[in-house]
């Protein structure tokens, strides 16, 4: 099923166009990251999706209909910083958007304790650490058990701690089959949790494709032999090395798409090569996200 | 609309500002619409004279003139519920709650109709300790009693109500294009109780304002409310005044209230929040 897809979506400030007719396609179950440097329109896509910003062209829909506040009430969403009533206690809060979004007032202990808020929910709002605040958000998001949850920077400002303690949170909810869409300008968040990915900048998307499979096109072996010239000289004749590099220590092999580890192995030990280092290494979104706004 | 109002409810309830304003207000109506009479024998102990009558004896908490004298001395306080709807309009948007509770799943015309709601309520409320308070001061000082009289002006209420939720609109109208507490607070109290009473004694009495400029003193935000419920005191003064309401008036107000809420909701709609 399609959880959401936009046609040329559009944002103008002024002058400025903060996004450019952004065609994107999200399918149920899949952690979607989007990804992109500080103000290249990250916000601002999710700001219209979720009815906050409006569009000066283009438009999109939640669930194959059109976008109200009814199919709002089927996603869960923190845009930015947690925005919550200061003076308010968790659960107060939390009863406030229960009746926004029509849900039972048992999903506030429920979310709480996911989030490990529970026996902090009786203080106020403003009491609360970033990390409690962030950890508040991603709770009322999760409060009507909604299709869709969308996180906006969710580990922006946390320390080392709440990082992990998050990223744990969104994988521990993707495992339960929802669709996650998450910006994000960290790379190692992106290939940590996502499944999917697209890339913007200056509010233009520069591509879409799947995690893995952009990492798999990406991986290299790193091999290594007692006899190195000798290695350096088989390698030189295997069809199956696209490319290789010498790393001093070891060599860096770049080998055709479908090629396994094994097979490598095997050729060089016909060759009469034995190795002391066979270890694969999978590309890094970095690299793949520096050549992407490389080659634009 | 029951569930609009309980979430408006639940975000005031434990608003400690919220209930500072609620209790100033109602202590400024119970207090100066019961101390009438203190007031007359504080001018009597004064030796005030009405040209030798006693002030004591001048019949303002008598049924019907309670509704008319009583509507016209609260009109005054409206503008500190004015306050309570500027700081709950303006905090929606500095805590950027407008936004959370749009992405949550209220749209921009349930949130508008919640703060009408709200303010509807404040209102009628408002309308009813006056009913409270008329009928006790009634039974108390009017020489005339009996259920055949009590209720006789009591048209005054409704208006007075309908001036003050136009009244209180106004200050959502203005919170919504600068959503600043402070700033609007001052400006809505200025505007209120200086610029616009001074712009309009101007208009009204200086001799070289063109007729046509003079005309549109009515049709001014706050002196259309203001003129719902006319000023009704001089008639103890043997003075003539205007003892009903005019439909025009209502009309002016109704208009305002339309306008005040149709451009409300045009900024909810058109702003990025």
């Amino acid at each position: 099923m399609t959880v959401l897809e936009t046609r040329s979506l559009t944002k103008k400030y002024r002058r400025i166009t903060a996004l450019h007719e952004l065609d994107l396609s999200i399918e149920s179950g899949m952690v979607f990251g989007l990804l992109g440097p500080n103000g290249s329109g990250k916000t601002t896509t999710l700001g219209l999706l979720l009815g906050v910003l409006q569009a000066t062209s283009g438009d999109f829909s939640w669930f194959d209909e059109a976008p109200s506040a009814d199919s709002r009430k089927r996603i869960g969403a923190i845009l930015e910083t947690p925005c919550f009533y200061p003076y308010l206690s968790a659960e107060e809060n939390l009863r406030v958007a229960c009746r926004i979004k029509e849900c039972h007032e048992s999903n506030i202990d429920r979310v709480l304790e996911i989030v490990g808020l529970l026996d902090r929910k009786k203080d106020p709002f403003k009491t609360y650490s970033l990390g409690m605040k962030q950890r508040l958000a991603i709770g009322s998001a999760l409060l009507s058990d909604p299709e869709v949850l969308i996180l906006d920077e969710p580990t922006n400002g946390l320390d080392p701690e709440g990082i992990v303690e998050i990223r744990d949170l969104i994988r521990y909810i993707a495992k339960s089959g929802k669709t996650i869409i998450l910006a994000s300008h960290l790379l190692d968040e992106v290939q940590k949790v996502c499944t999917h990915f697209a890339v913007l900048r200056r509010g233009e998307k520069l591509y879409q494709g799947g995690v893995i499979d952009t990492l798999i096109d990406q991986s290299t072996i790193d091999i290594a032999a007692a006899e190195m010239e000798e290695l350096r000289s088989v390698v030189q004749q295997l069809d199956e090395i696209t490319s290789w590099s010498d790393q001093g220590e070891f060599l860096k092999l770049t080998v055709k798409p479908g090629t396994r580890t094994e097979d490598i192995n095997r050729k060089l030990i016909e060759s009469g090569v034995i190795l002391s280092l066979l270890a694969e290494k999978p590309g890094s979104l970095e690299s793949q996200f520096l050549k992407i706004l490389n080659e634009s | 609309m029951k569930r609009l109002l309980e979430i408006e409810w639940l975000k005031l309830r434990h608003y400690r500002p919220f209930w500072v304003l609620t209790g100033m207000y109602c202590l400024c109506v119970v207090l100066i619409c019961s101390s009438g009479m203190l007031f007359l024998r504080f001018l009597k102990n004064k030796g005030a004279d009405f040209d030798g009558i006693d002030p004591t004896i001048i019949p303002i908490y008598d049924y019907p003139d309670i509704w008319q004298n009583m509507t016209w001395v609260a009109s005054i306080f409206k503008v500190i519920l004015g306050f309570i709807v500027v700081i709950s309009v303006a905090n929606e948007a500095s805590y950027r709650t407008l936004r959370q509770n749009v992405i949550d799943g209220l749209s921009k015309s349930e949130f508008l109709k919640s703060k009408l709601i709200f303010i509807t309520a404040l209102s009628v409320l408002s309308t009813l300790l006056l009913l409270v308070i008329g009928l006790i001061m009634g039974s108390l000082y009017s020489h005339v009693q009996g259920v055949e009289y009590m209720f006789r002006g009591t048209a005054f209420l409704p208006a007075y109500c309908l001036g003050v939720i136009t009244y209180l609109t106004f200050a959502m109208l203005i919170t919504l294009l600068i959503p600043r507490a402070g700033v609007v607070i001052v400006a809505l109290f200025m505007y209120t109780v200086m610029f616009e009473p001074l712009l309009s004694v101007f208009l009204l009495h200086h001799p070289d304002v063109a007729d046509w400029l003079r005309s549109l003193v009515p049709f001014l935000p706050v002196r259309s409310i203001y003129d719902l419920v006319p000023f009704p005191f001089p008639r103890y003064f043997l003075m003539e005044i205007q003892d009903y309401i005019s439909f025009r008036q209502v009309a002016i107000v109704v208009g305002w209230l339309i306008f005040n809420i149709g451009i409300s909701s045009l900024i909810l709609q058109k702003k990025d929040w």
